[in-house]
């Protein structure tokens, strides 16, 4: 006999005392049907909607229709001991999961329960899943950046705390490579990131808590996984629980960072549960409120301001603002932006990340098309000096793409569109980079200010790359004082100029690559 | 379950607002308590459902063996169960009639199940401490069971106060795990 970690006499001295033995008034039902794992309850007459009910055997369900006579619950978790005639408790409660920081590091499911093999999460706070998002008055302003250590997306679609930033392509376009590396690059800098799965193989979810692992950036992550072996009721609840999660943090003046992989199968799973309880089907069978479904999960991202920081935290915490940023994430079929869900995400969110599949398969990678993507708050975040020197990159990206398809068909062009060209070609080169290495904010800076000072002119397509590599590690190694320098301050001042300028000039001379 | 309830909802009402205008809602109780008790006999129930058994030979029969029990009103009524093929309804129909009437007349029905049974003073005491928590008359029905171990389970209508030892001890046990 092996005894348990919760066996400890002390432990059970301990509960024991603290037993409340005080006579238990609650409300009952019986249950009248269990299909798919949708519960009819006949009694109940006093639950609340998204109530917490207690079923046999440490069940527990979510009262989701409140009929006249009956109570439409889903089951969350297993419901093939529930039958008929089952006697139904109502809680008193909505569903509520465990929130704090020792939830940091972990991997749980969508009821907050370990799922990891570490032992009991020693959390002493819950909070309930469902939330009303902050008011107009304890929201400020986005203007600080989250950097997501993609040049791509950091020159050219900055996400700044408190954003929504939609990541949308087709399967196999890099969208959770995007989250992941977004998560390694907060490694340092006080933003806790949570990354919700929803609806994804055991192994992928596997997978990234390895990568994460491997990169040291799980002791800022919290993993919420309802994986698709999961019953609907749990996909589609996942991302409140990990939104509830990152409310923690940002209601205690800190800076979450939550990706939601992908809010479509959440979608899906919402469908089966309305489908189930049938409730009538609209556009392509999703139920009427699935536009709330998803807008109300993102209204809670958001920034709130100092003085509600502390009317939350009772004081404790003074003159900090609170910042939950989300990255949803969204999977489209054959590039269809206008389907249902895509199309209300996009209109939810403050900007999207498009990504695409020919992009992805000529080797672009991350797939970004500069085109279509749009951050529409992120720019007043954005640091100084990128903002400065990643407008050029947009510009030279779209005149670029203006030019290519039409300079396939005319054989001589003059001087000007050439160069034009040339130039769009290298800095579409410049900006792919690889998995698992984000940059920071002064290595993005040199690389910008080379295109734009025009030092890639003279450097093959195919070299840009090496190139790039070459002169990282030089600046590293020879200026770091330099980078250093940038790094804190943001700034696009004439010393960084004259230094970067300085720096280049001579690694060109004096280096090949 | 739910389903019959909703169905039989509006006969009930139409019972009790018949009930009260004719002021013989205790008569009303008595006949639909009788129609459920002849209905739930299996081999009434079994000629219910018989498709062979026309409506009018139907109405007859119940006729006949509610006799002396309902009033021409009440039969009336049979009459009118026969005919929209509702007479499964019937034990339902009683249950919301009953909870119209302790509604109106202001008190709930209390089940209390009990391990050993009251003496005379605790019986007094606890309806008086039952109706100052419900904040209504109460009617009870007490029932001893053994397998409480001690204490007292009150159930008025989905409301449940468990009080009892077999309640603590299963409470007690979810909270050890």
């Amino acid at each position: 006999m092996q005894l348990n970690p919760s066996e400890i006499s002390d432990l059970i001295k301990k509960k024991i005392e603290n037993f409340d033995l005080s006579a238990e008034a609650h409300t009952e039902g019986t249950v009248v049907s269990v299909t798919d794992g949708i519960v009819r309850v006949h009694g109940l007459s006093e639950a609340m909607q998204g109530e917490m009910l207690e079923f046999p055997g440490n069940t527990f369900g979510m009262a989701l229709n409140l009929e006249r006579d009956s109570v439409g619950a889903v089951v969350l978790g297993s419901y093939q001991h529930i039958s008929e005639g089952d006697t139904v408790k109502c809680t008193g409660k909505i569903l509520e999961v465990p929130v704090g920081e020792a939830l940091l590091g972990r991997v749980v499911d969508a009821l907050g329960n370990p799922i990891d093999g570490k032992g009991a999460i020693k959390t002493k706070e819950t909070s309930p899943i469902e939330k009303i998002a902050p008011g107009v008055i304890a929201r400020q302003s986005v203007d600080e950046p989250v950097q997501l250590g993609l040049k791509s997306i950091d020159a050219m679609i900055p996400v700044g705390r408190g954003q929504r930033e939609l990541i949308i392509g087709d399967r196999q376009t890099g969208k959770t490579a995007i989250a992941i590396d977004a998560i390694i690059n907060q490694k340092g800098t006080g933003i806790k990131c949570i990354y919700v799965a929803i609806g994804q193989k055991r192994s992928s979810i596997a997978n990234v808590v390895r990568k994460l692992e491997e990169h040291g950036a799980m002791a800022h992550t919290i993993i919420v996984a309802a994986s698709a072996s999961e019953s609907a009721a749990l996909q589609f609840i996942a991302p409140y629980t990990g939104c509830s999660m990152g409310e923690f943090f940002r209601d205690r003046g800190e800076d979450a960072l939550i990706i939601y992989d992908d809010l479509t199968k959440q979608a899906w799973a919402y469908r089966q549960v309305s489908l189930l309880l049938r409730r009538p089907p609209g556009r392509e069978a999703y139920p009427g409120d699935v536009f709330y479904l998803h807008s109300r999960l993102l209204e809670r991202a958001s920034r709130i301001n100092a003085a509600e920081v502390e009317k939350l935290t009772g004081g404790k915490v003074k003159g900090k603002t609170g910042s939950l940023t989300a990255l949803p994430i969204i999977e489209t079929q054959g590039g269809d932006v206008s389907a249902f869900v895509p199309t209300n995400v996009i209109s939810i969110t403050d900007g999207q990340i498009f990504l695409e599949s020919d992009l992805f398969n000529s080797g672009i990678r991350p797939a970004v098309n500069a085109g279509l993507s749009v951050s529409r708050v992120g720019g007043a975040a954005q640091t100084k000096i990128i903002k400065k020197l990643g407008g050029g990159t947009r510009l030279d990206l779209a005149q670029y793409r203006e030019l290519a398809a039409f300079a396939q068909f005319a054989s001589d062009l003059d001087e000007s569109t050439r160069k034009q060209i040339e130039r769009g070609q290298r800095v579409t080169e410049l900006m792919k980079q690889n998995q698992y290495s984000p940059m920071s904010v002064a290595q993005m800076a040199v690389s910008l200010f080379a295109a734009n000072e025009g030092f890639l002119d003279n450097i093959e397509v195919n070299k840009v790359l090496d190139f790039e590599a070459a002169l990282q590690s030089y600046m590293t190694s020879e200026h770091s004082k330099l980078m250093d320098n940038i790094n804190a301050t943001g700034d696009f001042s004439d010393e960084i100029k004259n230094g970067m300028l300085k720096a280049i000039q001579t690694f060109i001379k004096t280096h090949s690559w | 379950m739910s389903e019959l309830a909703t169905l039989a909802r509006p006969y009930a009402a139409a019972v009790f607002k018949r009930a009260k205008e004719t002021k013989s809602t205790e008569k009303w109780s008595k006949s639909l308590a009788f129609m459920s008790s002849v209905l739930s006999d299996e081999k009434i129930s079994v000629l219910v459902d018989n498709p062979k058994v026309s409506s009018e030979r139907l109405s007859t029969l119940m006729l006949d063996i509610c006799q002396g029990q309902v009033d021409g009103e009440g039969a009336n009524f049979l009459k009118l169960l026969v005919q929209n093929k509702r007479l499964d309804l019937a034990s339902a129909i009683a249950k919301i009639f009953e909870e119209y009437k302790a509604e109106s007349e202001g008190y709930v029905d209390v089940e209390v199940t009990t391990a050993y049974p009251f003496s005379k003073e605790e019986e007094k005491s606890f309806t008086s401490a039952l109706e100052k928590t419900l904040s209504k008359k109460v009617h009870m029905n007490v029932t001893v069971d053994k397998s409480l171990i001690g204490g007292v389970l009150v159930r008025a209508g989905d409301r449940v106060i468990d009080g009892s030892i077999r309640g603590q001890l299963q409470h007690m046990q979810k909270a050890l795990q």
